[in-house]
């Protein structure tokens, strides 16, 4: 499979002393719906700006649908929808004429300025200025903008920025349906993992400008399952960890519950039939899947070298 | 091109520069009609003056040449290039196919279009001032023929007068995101140019072209080989091409 986008060694200073990205290599893959994930003040706007040519870039490459950016920059800005920080308004013009200025330039077809609207949802602000807009609609009108011309790339920066519970699932739903049916590649940037976790199918994680991970969601979800944990909560917790110790090797005391690493079906089995014949009483048996945001927060709280996970 | 031209001018559709001028064009000549409606008694007397259309050109071309049109200009462009700013749509802008020449044109081809419109409607002010009372009626038109000429040359030298304003007022205001710089300086060199009138170098401040065409003096100067009406060319061409630059090299596309 190609790669949609595809970056080598990109480093950005604002100045000489602030380095804001480290050596980035990004690897989109065509078609897919690719998370872009860190913390505030992260580098996902600086890397997103660069890929869009909205910063000159100072060293590295990219590479977007296979073609070097710089020379090309005009062909490939063509196929690309975009909506970077905050939605691109003029506020002193309906919705309609603000997408009329973008159709001009794109020299799409007119009928797409309904098309956008009806799929975000807000076709009937009729000769409401933008400006009176509310955070959610401005919102949609900004996707709206980065959908106008049909793109084969999507680059949104926390586009769910102010959208409320409804319209974050409406828009989840939306975009997996535009990159179903048109095979549009989506990246999206969020600091929220559990935002788009069940959006998208690729990942990349970024942590003071350097790339901390970048693989398929799978990949991400089985370190997640080497980090599942089981605990047993009993009425004697010393006895039963030594017992726990014994059986599984590893195992520690937390909150005066047992903790032990991920076990199979017939080890739990068994020590619980050991507590049993101990005559420890045996409250509570849980596994504990350290969810996303927990991996995502580890990942981003250590430096690379201390990773636990890498 | 054309394509980011009809762009660029919907962005101004309703906008505060688009109002300013047409209220710009209107607002001198409305006071002189007032003025004439308020003196009715004597309209039919002047509108028989041979000199009656010269008159009034004149009287409203001295206020606006060397006062309101250059202030007009400064507030105009920088409200133009403020729509962007003001909107945080830049970003959107420089992400569309367009080459980075294409927009800095469209947007200077806007601007123009603009000072253009601004000149018909305050001819065309001028020209009710005169005429407006005979349409209803209550006057005869005025027998004398409209000197066309002398009108089409004076416009022609005060829209040339216009361009290095345009183009100093453009470079600023393109380049910083801050209003009040592109204004403040202005608003400072407008100053300076009517200190300077009484100055001999006076021809030399790039704002001071309107004023000299205005009062049509500009003869002690040919004779010391000075043109300004070139000068007034030559400042508008390294304005445009130091503001392509600042625009073209600017570190960050916001
Ligand atoms: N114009 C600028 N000048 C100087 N430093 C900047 C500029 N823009 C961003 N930075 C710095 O670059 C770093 C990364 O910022 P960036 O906007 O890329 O973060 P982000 O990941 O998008 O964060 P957020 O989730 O808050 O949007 C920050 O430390 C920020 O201070
Ligand atoms: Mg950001």
């Amino acid at each position: 499979m190609g790669h949609c986008i595809h970056t080598t060694g990109l480093n950005y200073f604002f100045s000489k002393k602030e380095q804001v990205l480290h050596d980035i290599h990004l690897h989109v893959p065509e078609g897919s719906i690719y998370g872009f994930l860190g913390p505030n003040g992260a580098g996902k706007t600086t890397t997103l700006r660069l890929l869009l040519g909205l910063l000159r870039q100072q060293s590295g490459d990219i590479h977007i649908f296979g073609q070097p950016f710089e020379p090309n920059r005009q062909s490939i800005l063509g196929r690309i929808g975009s909506l970077i920080e905050s939605p691109s308004l003029y506020s002193h013009l309906t919705a309609r004429e603000n997408l009329m200025i973008w159709q001009k330039v794109y020299q799409c077809p007119k009928n797409r300025i309904e098309a956008v609207l009806r799929l975000t949802g807000i076709a009937d602000t009729g000769e409401k200025k933008t400006g009176q807009f509310s955070l959610g609609m401005k919102q949609r009108l900004g996707i709206a903008v980065a959908l106008l011309h049909a793109p084969r790339l999507l680059i949104l920066d926390e586009p769910t920025n102010g959208l409320d519970p409804g319209g974050i699932v409406e828009m989840r739903e939306l975009l997996r349906q535009i990159n179903q049916e048109s095979g549009i590649t989506i990246v999206i940037s969020s600091h929220l993992l559990s935002e788009i976790e069940k959006l998208v199918t690729d990942v990349g994680i970024i942590h003071r400008g350097k790339m901390q991970f970048e693989g398929p969601l799978d990949e991400l979800m089985r370190v997640r399952r080497s980090h599942s944990s089981l605990v047993i909560e009993t009425g004697a917790p010393d006895k039963a960890l030594a017992l726990a110790q014994q059986t599984c090797g590893e195992a520690r005391l937390i909150n005066g519950k047992i903790n032990l690493p991920h076990q199979d079906k017939t080890t739990i089995a068994a020590l619980n039939h050991q507590f049993v014949m101990a005559d420890i009483p045996v409250y509570q048996i849980t596994g504990k899947e350290d969810d996303l945001e927990s991996i995502f927060m580890q990942m981003t709280a250590t430096t690379p070298t201390q990773n636990p996970l890498l | 091109m054309i394509h980011s031209i009809q762009s660029e001018w919907l962005k101004t559709r309703r906008s505060l520069a688009s109002w300013l001028v047409v209220i710009g064009g209107l607002f001198i000549p409305l006071i002189f009609l007032y003025d004439r409606l308020r003196h009715f008694s004597t309209m039919a007397e002047n509108n028989a003056k041979p000199g009656i259309w010269t008159y009034y050109f004149k009287q409203c071309w001295q206020y606006m040449s060397i006062l309101l049109l250059p202030l007009g200009i400064i507030l105009t462009v920088s409200l133009i290039t403020q729509i962007e700013y003001r909107n945080n749509t830049w970003k959107q802008v420089h992400t569309t196919p367009q080459r980075l020449s294409t927009i800095f044109l469209a947007k200077l081809v806007v601007i123009l279009t603009m000072l253009l419109q601004f000149f018909l409607i305050f001819n065309g002010g001028i020209w009710l001032i005169v005429a407006l009372p005979s349409v209803f009626g209550t006057v005869d038109y005025p027998s004398a023929p409209i000197p066309l000429d002398t009108f089409g040359e004076f416009n022609h030298r005060f829209l040339v007068g216009s361009l290095p304003i345009v183009g100093l007022q453009y470079l600023l205001s393109l380049h910083f995101r801050n209003f009040m710089v592109p204004l403040g300086v202005g608003l400072a060199i407008f100053v300076a140019t009517i200190i300077g009138l009484n100055w001999e170098y006076g021809y030399l401040i790039p704002y001071s072209y309107l004023s000299y065409f205005f009062m049509n003096n500009t003869q002690h100067l040919l004779d010391q080989g000075i043109n300004i009406y070139y000068c007034a060319l030559g400042y508008f061409a390294v304005f445009t091409g130091l503001a392509w630059l600042s625009y073209r090299y600017q570190r960050s596309k916001n």
